[in-house]
């Protein structure tokens, strides 16, 4: 046989594992929508928490007259923005329990001794809340446009989208590094605090300019700063916070996604190993 | 490598030294969670076509042992290998050989229905698009569950449960054939599809390791039937 085919066997070869890959992931999602789907009480409930949600901060906003907001509506959107945002670091970081939960099941096992692998599947596991959380941040702005009154900025507003993918995907390095450490030690205590501390630090309800000096290195660190700014800009025409910009933002969003997704995928892999070696990956 | 010959019945198929081909090879396996020795030097060859029962109390380490056979987690010390892949270095390799039902009832998800549970099964073995309908629909049908293919897990009898489990384990086609306490809540039915596709297993050249409790009898006779008590294999 020539080299040459042997490179395209190798190719073939190569390509029907991403096929096989991408359609054992698909199968997480599938198996993750039709459970989800199951429960048409909890969606409804979502659904209802969305607008009481969104009305909260809809009435706080009336009190709300200091600069830089130059009226409620003003502070009404900004803060829409830092719901949307929360909705999807929530998501991402829920993945550690939800992956917890699989163990405490059994069916985690089911992964672990598949050809697909620990690894894959961790990660696979985190596409299906991370596509639902995409979803509810599209209803969520949709609800306080037409419930609401959101003024949104149209000719940048598509730009969301794209922005609100690649911010979901920079978030997976921080749910990966807790997911590692659930998989290795069987729970990982310290997500919800990190929800609250990056919550606060991302500025999500108020300016990080109001944020104590000595806090500030926290909203430099992580990629929700970049994120919610940016979605601000493109959805409502906010300006970004002093000595931020859109090149600048956009490249820490990249960092995080080319830089920390392997990092975390790694961190998952020797997990996963010292697991099989502690045998904290079956004590349940 | 040194064989234990104090150790000869855990040869499978009646050679006293391991052989070339053997498709599963566990060797001086030793393991202990905390200060507690569970498996203390076990040895167990399995060649091709060999089905082998292994009984034993309840807490001697017969599921630690299967764990360790499937690569689900490591012996302190020895040899795992499976058609001479490594349960780390080959895993992809090694997992698609392999087929493993663990004991009790877990492993489900009570909102999918069982032609869904295989669905999953067939793409986590990484089968190509093109032979996965296939294998789900011979999944089904070995283990009669056509029947109710497309109702929910939650809503089935524990031995449809555990035909569903039994499916999950076979619809990759694996080699070996790992199986912890299968026969819980089967009925006679059930136990019969069992030992009719364990036989097709076998003339195909693949092989399965059967644990269960002491004083549990297997519905069908196996080539070799171990007991593990005191961290060791010893011949029933």
């Amino acid at each position: 046989m020539t080299e040459l085919a042997l490179a395209g066997n190798r190719l073939a070869g190569t390509l029907g594992l991403v096929r096989a890959y991408l359609s054992a992931t698909a199968g997480i999602v599938r198996r993750d929508a039709v459970i989800r789907a199951s429960y048409r009480g909890t969606l409804l409930s979502t659904l209802v928490s969305v607008i009481f949600g969104l009305a909260t901060f809809y009435f706080v906003s009336k009190l709300v007259r200091v600069p830089p907001f130059n009226s409620p509506g003003d502070y009404f959107a900004f803060t829409v923005v830092g719901i949307v945002v929360f909705g999807l670091m929530q998501s991402s970081l829920s993945i550690p329990s939800n992956l917890r939960q699989e163990l405490v099941a059994g069916t985690y096992e089911r992964l672990v001794l598949s050809p697909f692998g620990s690894t894959a599947a961790t990660v696979a596991l985190m596409v299906f809340p991370i596509l639902f959380a995409l979803t509810m941040a599209l209803v969520e702005l949709g609800v306080a446009v037409v419930v609401f009154g959101l003024h949104v900025e149209w000719d940048t507003a598509a730009l969301a989208l794209p922005l609100g993918v690649a911010g979901a995907f920079a978030f997976a390095p921080v749910a990966l590094v807790f997911a590692a450490i659930t998989l290795a030690f069987k729970q990982a205590p310290g997500q919800n605090a990190a929800l609250a501390v990056f919550a606060l630090a991302s500025g999500l309800y108020f300016p990080v300019a109001l944020l104590p000096w000595w806090l500030h290195w926290i909203s430099e660190i992580q990629p929700y700063t970049p994120t919610v700014a940016l979605l601000r800009h493109v959805l409502i025409g906010f300006p970004l916070p002093l000595g931020m910009s859109i090149a600048g933002a956009v490249a820490k969003i990249a960092a995080f996604i080319v830089i920390g997704i392997p990092i975390g995928v790694l961190l998952v892999s020797i997990a996963g190993r010292y697991g099989r070696r502690h045998g904290t990956i079956i004590e349940y | 490598m040194t064989i234990d010959a104090a150790a000869p019945f855990a040869r499978v198929a009646s050679a006293e030294l391991r052989a070339a081909d053997d498709l599963l090879v566990l060797h001086g396996i030793r393991k202990r969670w905390g200060k507690s020795p569970v498996l203390e030097g076990v040895d167990l060859f399995v060649a091709r076509g060999a089905l082998v029962s292994i009984s034993g109390a309840n807490g001697t380490g017969k599921t630690t042992l299967l764990r360790i056979a499937a690569g689900l987690i490591h012996p302190d010390s020895g040899e795992v290998a499976l058609d001479g892949l490594h349960p780390e270095r080959d895993r992809r390799a090694f997992l698609g050989r392999l087929g493993f039902l663990s004991a009790g009832d877990r492993t489900l998800y009570a909102r999918l229905s069982p032609r869904r549970h295989l669905d999953l099964g067939a793409r986590l073995g990484l089968l190509p698009a093109g032979n996965r309908v296939a294998a789900i629909e011979r999944a089904l049908g070995v283990f009669a569950l056509d029947d109710f293919a497309d109702r929910r897990v939650d809503r089935l009898s524990m031995g449809q449960r555990q035909r569903v489990r039994l499916a999950m384990t076979f619809v990759h086609d694996p080699a070996l054939i790992l199986l912890d306490e299968p026969a819980n809540s089967l009925d006679q039915e059930g136990l019969d599809v069992l030992a009719s596709y364990l036989e097709q297993l076998r003339s195909r050249g693949g092989a399965a390791i059967w644990c269960g409790p002491t004083g549990v009898a297997m519905p069908m006779a196996s080539d070799t039937a171990l007991r593990l008590a005191e961290g060791r294999l010893r011949p029933e």
